[in-house]
């Protein structure tokens, strides 16, 4: 299971790998430049108690030094796990993956959606898949 | 003890499979209640007499209220965290799939090992941590037989949490010194720490085409149920300060069940459901905990 790389271009920060005890994320905090920061978790595979409590701290220290915080194309791993902070709610995210069920052929995946979380088409069979869990698993964190 | 007569009668007989006698009454204080009396209550029941729980009996078991639909996250949160050991959320056929287990194992007090929720047949594979570095590879070996099962990702993915959690839990959390103190809870978790004696830790796993279960045993017996379940119901207001990783694998399960032999053995279930989708099954998961000698 590979740990957690970064990346940096510009004002965005990309993560891919594990979010877990081996996470380094505040050293992060002084290598952005001022302004608004994007976080595009996008390839995030794991996230654990530890890793998740580090990322909200990560998340705060930004924050906390000015910076205005949006998250874009946020894996589903962490997606469904901030919601369960407070904390985290009222956080700017623009896209996330989501979790789909075909209940035509039962083929999941797990696309990119906002917050409307629209009608998706199975890519194996082409009827309307549907969300495969509680909405409020990804949509409590949009309430402030 | 239910208000609506066809859910008694479900109620009534699933707990006869038992063979024992079961008295069905609409409310508390219609009830005969003694030290041998497993008391199973409608939750709505169970709402407005919170601190039943208290009084003295084998167990209190909370089910579903009307219809015997799923429960409500907020009445499985006041339970919880009103000290009730058994909080049944989900509807039937799960309910009668748990509701008998429990049974069984408080009236044969006999709480340990995940064989008591899967069908006979089922292959149970287990991982024999030989030091504390080997929790990834206790996690990967876990992953890579949901893949073979078949199982979709959604379900890889929950149970390297709910596994990699329960791991931590056993290896950090649940050893304790001569004072009680958890001396390991603030251990670097990328350091080496052969395991025998005491701290050995055990990862088993089966799945049955029902559920998928996750098993973790520690020999310290450590653990508090009442403590843990203040903590379950609580998780979505945590600020993430300590205490997060059994909130969190109970969040990713459908059922969690804790079977605890004080200052012996430790054993978390944490309980899949592989059969239907999330919303289908109640918002929040059940939760039961047993004190029992060890096997």
């Amino acid at each position: 299971m590979s740990r957690l790389q970064t990346e940096v271009a510009g004002n965005r920060l990309r993560f891919a790998g594990r979010i877990d005890e081996t996470a380094q994320l505040a050293p992060l905090v002084g290598q952005l430049p001022p302004g608004p920061i994007t976080l595009v978790p996008e390839d995030v595979t794991f996230v654990n108690s530890v890793g998740l409590r580090e990322w909200i701290r990560f998340v705060r220290a930004l924050r906390e030094s000015g910076h205005a915080v949006t998250l874009e194309r946020v894996a589903d791993v962490l997606m469904t796990q901030m919601n369960l902070i407070g904390e985290l709610h009222g956080l700017p995210i623009t896209s996330f993956h989501a979790q789909y069920e075909c209940p035509t052929c039962r083929h999941e995946e797990q696309p990119l959606v906002d917050a409307t979380l629209p009608p998706v088409a199975c890519v194996e069979c082409g009827s309307p898949m549907q969300l495969a869990d509680f909405p409020e698993r990804y949509l409590t964190i949009f309430r402030t | 003890m239910h208000g609506e007569r066809r859910a008694q009668r479900s109620l009534q007989r699933l707990l006869g499979a038992t063979l024992c006698r079961v008295d069905v009454v609409p409310d508390l204080a219609t009830a005969t209640i003694d030290e041998d009396t497993i008391v199973v209550v409608d939750s709505a029941i169970a709402m407005t007499a919170l601190d039943a729980c208290k009084r003295d009996a084998r167990a209190w078991i909370a089910v579903p209220g009307e219809g015997l639909q799923p429960a409500d996250p907020p009445a499985v949160s006041a339970l919880l965290q009103a000290g009730w050991d058994h909080v049944v959320a989900h509807p039937m056929p799960l309910l009668a799939e748990e509701l008998l287990a429990t049974a069984q194992k408080l009236i044969r007090r006999d709480c340990f090992g995940l064989e008591k929720y899967m069908v006979w047949g089922a292959e149970v594979r287990a991982f024999q941590l030989e030091d504390a570095v080997e929790r990834d590879a206790a996690v990967t070996a876990i992953a890579s037989d949901v893949t073979r099962v078949g199982l979709p990702d959604r379900i890889g993915s929950l149970v390297s949490v709910i596994a990699d959690e329960l791991l931590a839990n056993a290896l950090y959390a649940a050893p304790v010194d001569e004072h009680g103190a958890r001396h390991r809870a603030h251990d670097p978790r990328d350091r080496s720490r052969p395991l025998a004696g005491r701290d050995a830790v055990t990862l088993r796993w089966s799945t049955d085409g029902r559920y998928l279960a996750i098993e973790v045993r520690d020999r310290w017996g450590s653990i508090e149920p009442a403590a843990i379940e203040g903590r379950l119901a609580t998780t979505k207001t945590s600020t993430a300060e300590g205490g997060m990783g059994l909130p969190l694998a109970y969040a990713c399960s459908n059922q969690l069940v804790v079977n605890v032999a004080p200052g012996a053995l430790t054993e978390v279930i944490a309980l899949l459901d592989i059969r239907y989708k999330p919303t289908e099954l109640a918002r929040s998961a059940s939760f039961h905990a047993f004190w029992g000698d060890p096997p």
